[in-house]
Formats: C-alpha cells, sequence, structure tokens
C-alpha cells in the first residue's frame, strides 16, 4: 500500500483517502467477533410509509452472561423528534450522537425552534467529513439513519450518513452487513404510502432477509408525527416476525405445489404481487 | 513517506472531542459575538456611553441620539398590519420627518422600499429606540436570515429570527444598546406571527404591540377596537388612525404614516402618507379631534 | 422598587402547585397580558422566574437546554433535587461573574422514584431552600403559614392558592393579570384552570 493508508490526510497517487475508504469498509464488515476495534457486523433498516418512518435494528447478539436490558441499543435519541440508528464501530458512534445531541439542544436554544431532520443530518455529515479531512484522527467507522419529523410538518423524513461525509435522503434503506441485499430486497417490495401495519411489516420482514435469529434479536422503533419515539415491544415484534414466517412457508408450500402443477417459479417470485420473497 | 506521514499525523489529545469551536463551527447561523466595536478607552465604556447619550437625565449631554417615535403592529385574521410614523428627533430637535422605520428583514426585498401591489416575500422589522442601532441590526439580522434561508433550503421563522435578534440585544445587555423591535412575518409553519424584542433581551410573542414615546396613545385606540376578525380594511384604518393618535399627541411622534400588510406571500406597503391632511380630514369629515379648533 | 410579578408554590400529598403571574410590565404599559413565566424542565420538573427582564428566559431556557440534554444523553431523568441543585450552582457560579442572572425561581417537582413532591425556592442571590410552599411576592407567606399543612390533596391545595390570590387582589397596588398555574403529579406537568375573573372585595 505503500503508506498512502497510513495517514489520513493524504491522498494516494490516484487519487483515494484510503483511511475512508476502510470505515467503509468497518460499516459493512460482519463476523460477530468480538474486538474493541472490530465493527460487529450488524444492519439496520429504515422504511418511510405515508405518515410513519420507522427503523428496526439487528441486535448485536449477546453473549451468555451479558445483560442485553441494559446493553446499549443501537437505536439513539437524538432529540424527541430526531431518532437515530447506526451501523459500525458502537463506541464511534457513541461519541457522534453525542455531538448530535448536543447540537439539537443548543439550536433549540439559540433559535427556539427544534432542528430539522436535515439539519441535523447535514451536521452529522458534517463532524464525519470533518474527520476525514484533518491531520491524527480516525474516521468515524459508522454509517447512519436519521428519522423523524420536522416541527409542524408531517412529512416522514428518512435521512443516511457516511464515514465520508455524504449524506443523502431515501424512502426506505439499509446500512451496514448486507446491507445490498436488504436494500435490495426494499427495492423490490417498498411502496409510497404504506400505512402503519405495513411499514412496520416490511421494515421486520427485510431485516429477517438477513436476521437469523428471529425476534429476539431485532429492535424497532417507530416515529409518528409529533409524537416521541415508540419502540415496539417484544412480543408484538414476535407477532410480526411469527406472521412473517407462517407466510413464508405459506408461500414456500404453495410454489411447490404450483411447480408440480407446471406453473413456473419465476412467476412467483417476481415482485408486486404483494406476498414476494424467499 | 513516513516522513509525509508523520507531517500530517498529530497526536490524537491534540484533538479534543468537545472544542467549542467544533460546535460553533456547524452552529454558524448564530450571532457570531466576533462583531468587534471599538470602546471609548476609559474605565467603564457603558457607563460612559450613558452619561454622553442619556438626555432624560442630562439635558445638556454631548451626543444627542435620534430617539422618540410610535410604532405599531398587530395580528388579525387576514395577517398582520405594521404601521409607523416617520419622525426621528434628536433632543428637542426634529432631526427628520422621512424616517422609514419599517425595515424589510429578507434577502430579496432589502434595499427595496417602493409600493407595489405585488407581496414582497419576507419578514419586516420595525425601528423604535436608537436609529442607528435599529439599522445596523436589523441589517444584521436580514443578512443572518438570508444565510439561514440559503443552508435550510426555506425562509427563515419569525420565532427563528427574533430569537437571533433577542439573543444578541442580550448579549449586549449593558452596552448601552437601545431599541424596541417588532418582527412580523407570516410562514407556513406558524401562520401570523409577531414578536416584540428589545434592548434588554425581552423576546415576546403577541398579537398587538405598540413601542415607542407615542405607545400609550395609540394603545388608547387599538385596544379599544382591536378584534381578531377585522377586515383587511378595517385593520389597515385602524392601525392608521392609532398612530395619528400618537403623532397628534406626542411631541416626538410626527411627519408621514407608514403602513404595511404582512401575508404570507410576503408584505405589501400601504403609502407613506402626510398626517397633516389626514388629520384634518378626519378630524373634520368624523367630528373626531374636538379640542382642536378649525376656526381663526 | 415595588415587586411587580408574583410567584407561588404549594405542595401536598401528592401534588405541586406552582402559580405565576401573567402580566409584563415595561414603564407604564403592560406589554403582555398573557405571558407564561414558566418552563418545563423534564417530565416532573418545571421551573417559574421572575427578575430582570431578558435574564429570566435565557437562564431559564439555558437551564431547561441543560436539563433536557441531560434526559437525552442518559436516558433517564434528573431528580427534582438534582435539578434544583444544579440551578443553584449556574446562578452561584453567574453571581460571581461580570454578568450575573438577576432571576428568582420556583422549582417544582414530583421524584419519578419516591413520588414525593418536592418544591424549591431559589433566589438571584443562589440561596437553595427545599419548603413545604413558597412565594416570591408579599402577603402570601403569613397566609400560607397559618392554613398549610403538608397532608392536603389537590382541591384543598387549589383553595389555599385561591385564599393568596384572593389577598394579593385586595392588597396588591398593582393588576399582575391573574395567575397561570400548573400543577405536577406523578403524570407530569399540566396546566390549571383557574378562575381569575372572581371580583375580591377588600373589608
Amino acid at each position: 500500500m505503500s503508506g498512502y493508508d497510513r495517514a489520513l490526510s493524504v491522498f494516494s497517487p490516484d487519487g483515494h483517502v484510503f483511511q475512508v475508504e476502510y470505515a467503509m469498509e468497518a460499516v459493512k464488515r460482519g463476523e460477530n467477533i468480538r474486538h474493541p476495534y472490530h465493527a460487529d457486523g450488524t444492519c439496520a433498516v429504515g422504511v418511510k410509509g405515508k405518515n410513519i418512518v420507522v427503523l428496526g435494528c439487528e441486535k448485536r447478539s449477546a453473549l451468555k452472561l451479558q445483560d442485553t436490558r441494559i446493553t446499549p441499543s443501537k437505536i439513539a435519541n437524538v432529540d424527541e423528534h430526531v431518532c437515530l440508528a447506526f451501523a459500525g464501530l458502537n463506541a464511534d458512534a457513541r461519541i457522534l450522537i453525542d455531538k448530535a445531541r448536543l447540537e439539537a439542544q443548543s439550536h433549540r436554544l439559540t433559535v427556539e425552534d427544534p432542528v430539522t431532520i436535515e439539519y441535523i443530518t447535514k451536521y452529522i455529515a458534517g463532524v464525519q467529513q470533518r474527520y476525514t479531512q484533518s491531520g491524527g484522527v480516525r474516521p468515524f467507522g459508522i454509517s447512519t439513519l436519521v428519522v423523524g419529523f420536522d416541527k409542524n410538518d408531517s412529512t416522514p423524513r428518512l435521512y443516511q450518513t457516511e464515514p465520508s461525509g455524504i449524506y443523502s435522503a431515501w424512502k426506505a434503506n439499509a446500512i451496514g452487513r448486507s446491507s445490498k441485499t436488504v436494500r435490495e430486497f426494499l427495492e423490490r417490495n417498498h411502496q409510497d404510502d404504506m400505512d402503519r401495519e405495513q411499514t412496520i411489516q416490511l421494515t421486520i420482514k427485510s431485516l429477517l432477509e438477513v436476521v437469523q435469529t428471529g425476534a429476539k434479536n431485532i429492535e424497532v422503533a417507530i416515529m409518528t408525527p409529533g409524537n416521541r419515539v415508540e419502540m415496539l415491544p417484544d412480543d408484538q415484534i414476535e407477532a410480526y416476525v411469527k406472521s412473517i414466517e407462517t407466510e413464508k412457508q405459506e408461500e414456500a408450500a404453495k410454489k411447490k405445489t404450483s411447480r408440480t402443477g407446471a406453473a413456473t417459479a419465476a412467476i412467483l417470485t417476481r415482485p408486486g404481487g404483494g406476498e414476494t420473497a424467499e | 513517506m513516513d516522513k509525509l506521514v508523520a507531517q500530517y499525523s498529530r497526536p490524537s489529545h491534540q484533538n479534543d472531542f468537545y472544542t467549542e469551536e467544533e460546535q460553533t463551527d456547524m452552529t454558524g447561523s448564530l450571532p457570531p459575538l466576533s462583531l468587534k466595536f471599538a470602546l471609548p478607552p476609559v474605565a467603564n465604556p457603558s457607563a460612559f456611553l450613558r452619561a454622553m447619550t442619556d438626555d432624560h437625565s442630562n439635558p445638556s449631554c454631548p451626543i444627542k441620539l435620534a430617539h422618540g417615535t410610535t410604532t405599531l403592529a398587530f395580528r388579525f385574521q387576514g395577517g398582520i398590519i405594521v404601521c409607523t410614523d416617520s419622525r426621528a428627533t434628536a433632543g428637542n430637535w426634529i432631526a427628520s420627518q422621512t424616517v422609514k422605520k419599517v425595515i424589510p428583514v429578507s434577502r430579496l426585498s432589502r434595499g427595496e422600499d417602493k409600493p407595489s401591489n405585488d407581496p414582497t416575500p419576507g419578514l419586516l422589522g420595525t425601528m423604535a429606540g436608537g436609529a442607528a442601532d435599529c439599522q445596523y441590526w436589523l441589517r444584521y439580522l436580514s443578512q443572518q436570515c438570508t444565510l439561514h434561508e440559503i443552508r435550510h433550503k426555506r425562509r427563515i421563522t419569525v420565532a427563528a429570527a427574533s430569537k437571533i435578534l433577542a439573543n444578541l440585544t442580550y448579549a449586549y445587555k449593558g452596552y448601552g444598546l437601545s431599541m424596541g423591535t417588532m418582527l412580523a412575518g407570516v410562514t407556513p409553519q406558524e401562520g401570523p406571527a409577531l414578536y416584540y424584542i428589545d434592548s434588554d433581551g425581552t423576546r415576546l410573542p403577541g398579537n398587538l404591540f405598540c413601542v415607542g414615546s407615542g405607545q400609550t396613545f395609540a394603545y388608547g385606540v387599538l385596544d379599544a377596537n382591536y378584534r381578531y376578525d377585522l377586515s383587511e380594511k378595517e385593520a389597515l384604518d385602524l392601525g392608521r388612525r392609532a398612530i395619528l393618535a400618537a403623532m397628534h399627541r406626542d411631541a416626538y411622534s410626527g411627519g408621514f404614516i407608514n403602513c404595511y400588510h404582512v401575508t404570507e406571500a410576503g408584505w405589501v406597503h400601504h403609502g407613506f402618507d402626510d398626517m397633516n391632511p389626514i388629520f384634518w380630514k378626519t378630524k373634520l369629515e368624523s367630528g373626531e379631534f374636538s379640542n382642536v379648533t378649525s376656526e381663526l | 422598587m415595588l415587586q411587580r410579578e408574583v410567584l407561588l408554590g404549594i405542595t401536598g400529598k401528592d401534588f405541586v402547585i406552582v402559580a405565576a403571574s401573567k402580566a409584563i410590565m415595561r414603564g407604564p404599559t403592560i406589554i403582555k397580558a398573557q405571558d407564561d413565566k414558566t418552563r418545563q424542565l423534564n417530565r416532573h420538573t418545571m421551573m417559574a422566574f421572575s427578575g430582570e427582564a431578558g435574564d429570566t428566559v435565557q437562564f431559564a431556557e439555558f437551564i431547561q437546554a441543560n436539563v433536557q440534554l441531560y434526559s437525552m444523553r442518559n436516558d433517564s431523568e434528573l431528580s427534582p433535587s438534582a435539578v434544583a441543585n444544579f440551578v443553584r450552582g449556574e446562578l452561584a457560579s453567574s453571581l460571581r461573574s461580570r454578568s450575573p442572572y438577576t432571576v428568582n425561581l420556583l422549582l417544582g417537582g414530583m421524584d419519578p422514584h419516591t413520588q414525593q413532591p418536592h418544591l424549591y425556592w431559589i433566589d438571584y442571590l443562589a440561596s437553595l431552600a427545599r419548603v413545604p410552599y413558597a412565594a416570591h411576592g408579599y402577603y402570601c407567606l403569613s397566609l400560607l403559614d397559618k392554613h398549610h399543612n403538608p397532608e392536603i390533596d389537590l382541591a384543598q391545595g387549589m383553595k389555599l392558592l385561591e385564599m393568596c390570590t384572593d389577598e394579593l387582589k385586595r392588597r396588591l397596588p398593582i393588576d399582575y393579570k391573574g395567575v397561570l398555574v400548573k400543577i405536577i403529579t406523578k403524570d407530569g406537568v399540566k396546566e390549571a384552570d383557574f378562575d381569575n375573573d372572581k371580583i375580591v372585595r377588600s373589608a
């Protein structure tokens, strides 16, 4: 690597800033090996519905003696109307979230209005960007999904930030381990103007694409206009997971019968039929 | 290579995570108190300034600030009415009879003050107290609002704009600023919004305010006939009449009646009219001001 | 100078009532008659303030932002006593600065763990005292000394408040435009209906 990857603020001759690219790798990377500087490889999903936006998170799988009840979640409140999920290095996220929280309160104090979702996203991305352009620092090894509703506004907002400092707006998106699979699933299944049930269902369904262990490893946060974040209780998540699983089984069974009944499998796996994907 | 790396790497502790600079970097929309003003080279500049300018306690003070005003603004179902007089006084001396005491606070309308039927987008600010203070800080506010507009891709709310100004006056509290300002605007987020901000650092939302030496006279007329469901014409007439009352009774108010109507589309100017013909018209046609005789 | 603002606080067995006068005066004018001189700090704590123009709101909102930041960062709420001591500390350091905050405060809250009502009296010299009832203003303390006891219920508390405002109407030479009343219970802070239009005759 001829050393160009060692200092953050040095370009490689072909125009890369390797440390930033490594940070993006830390977001994606995903074995569940515990190491202080190892991304613990989970996935986070955000989905917008009509008057709702939902965050879903894969919980890091706990070791036997770990107290999951009080281990910090990967979904955090930035302010009462802003919620954030991240993928990547936990410890880095803590710092970034803290800065965002401080800014959210500082914004309230200086201009009275609470931050808009775009503003706080831009702020978070701005902090991340600064850590790609100064000496002696390491970029934040996290991507974030920022969701919520602006004051007196019922338009759901969903933004993503990346270690490079890029931010972008989405209808639905996934970050972290296997995010590509999940994003493709979302691309096939997302519709505009989904109601509450549909939005939660799609969130959990998309997470189940990559989360093997089911309900106990999923967290879901729901934002609606003018309300604080609502964490979906475990038993409800379980109910969703169960119904999705039975649906899938029925699907599979149907597929089997229809295959024998000379129909083509291709039709069934095609998106848009309402029940999709294996 | 390693040398190059060393050159651009610093020990991490030099980058404290909580530097104030980092926070303010991103919150550039705040009033930076880096605006430095020269202070007189005496022990207590603010007391010195007060002694030099306070013509109330010392009528022969060397600097006479332009003072004395009546301004009013009120909310009603059709938006907000803003009315002012146009006199500036320095002590007992009338310094000007044609002051524009309504200042547009917005990127698009700054500098333009022509009568027009098309609404001009933006907020309005009024001027009472020190003319220079008001003009300077409302221009500064206008700059901040424009920056906000560019950064956030939408017009600033009146709440936010008024808070910027109030934080500013609060930061300079005790330094001798003298201003009583109202900010009026209609935004999609908050509807018609009216705020009172003064040099004590007070900031109040409200339906109706009168500010200046003639405020008591204006309140007298305005309070009696104010209703939220006034029609646009009634509201404009009431605003004008209240200013006329103050111009008539308050020696430090007079000149021309300046009138604006603010709606969500922006503000519309409704005339800058000499008070004298209006006064006589009011007296002769509606029989008001009966203490003034029209006979020789 | 005559104090022209009224703050009252009354605790009972499971509530705190905080009342603040609604008028804002500048010189000869009441420039606002429906002001809210209170800020909610977190779910179970609120603060009422009076004093120097500008200082009051700036200080209250500064405290509010910090308490809310604490709630956000730690996902738990500061108890009323913790908030009160934080506020006192901030006032005390401001008192020794170039420009001290001239603000008098009443801080009321329900402790989320013990469910005990708390009321703190804080003045601009950064004195802090936990009290069963409090006032910044005239007349009411003696009245409360006589009629208050810590076991009263909310209805009795409101009755007591009414006795206080009646006395203020009788004796205070200014019109403070009635009081805004907030009640803190274990369910949080809410605004209470209060009849400010009652006419009180002097003896």
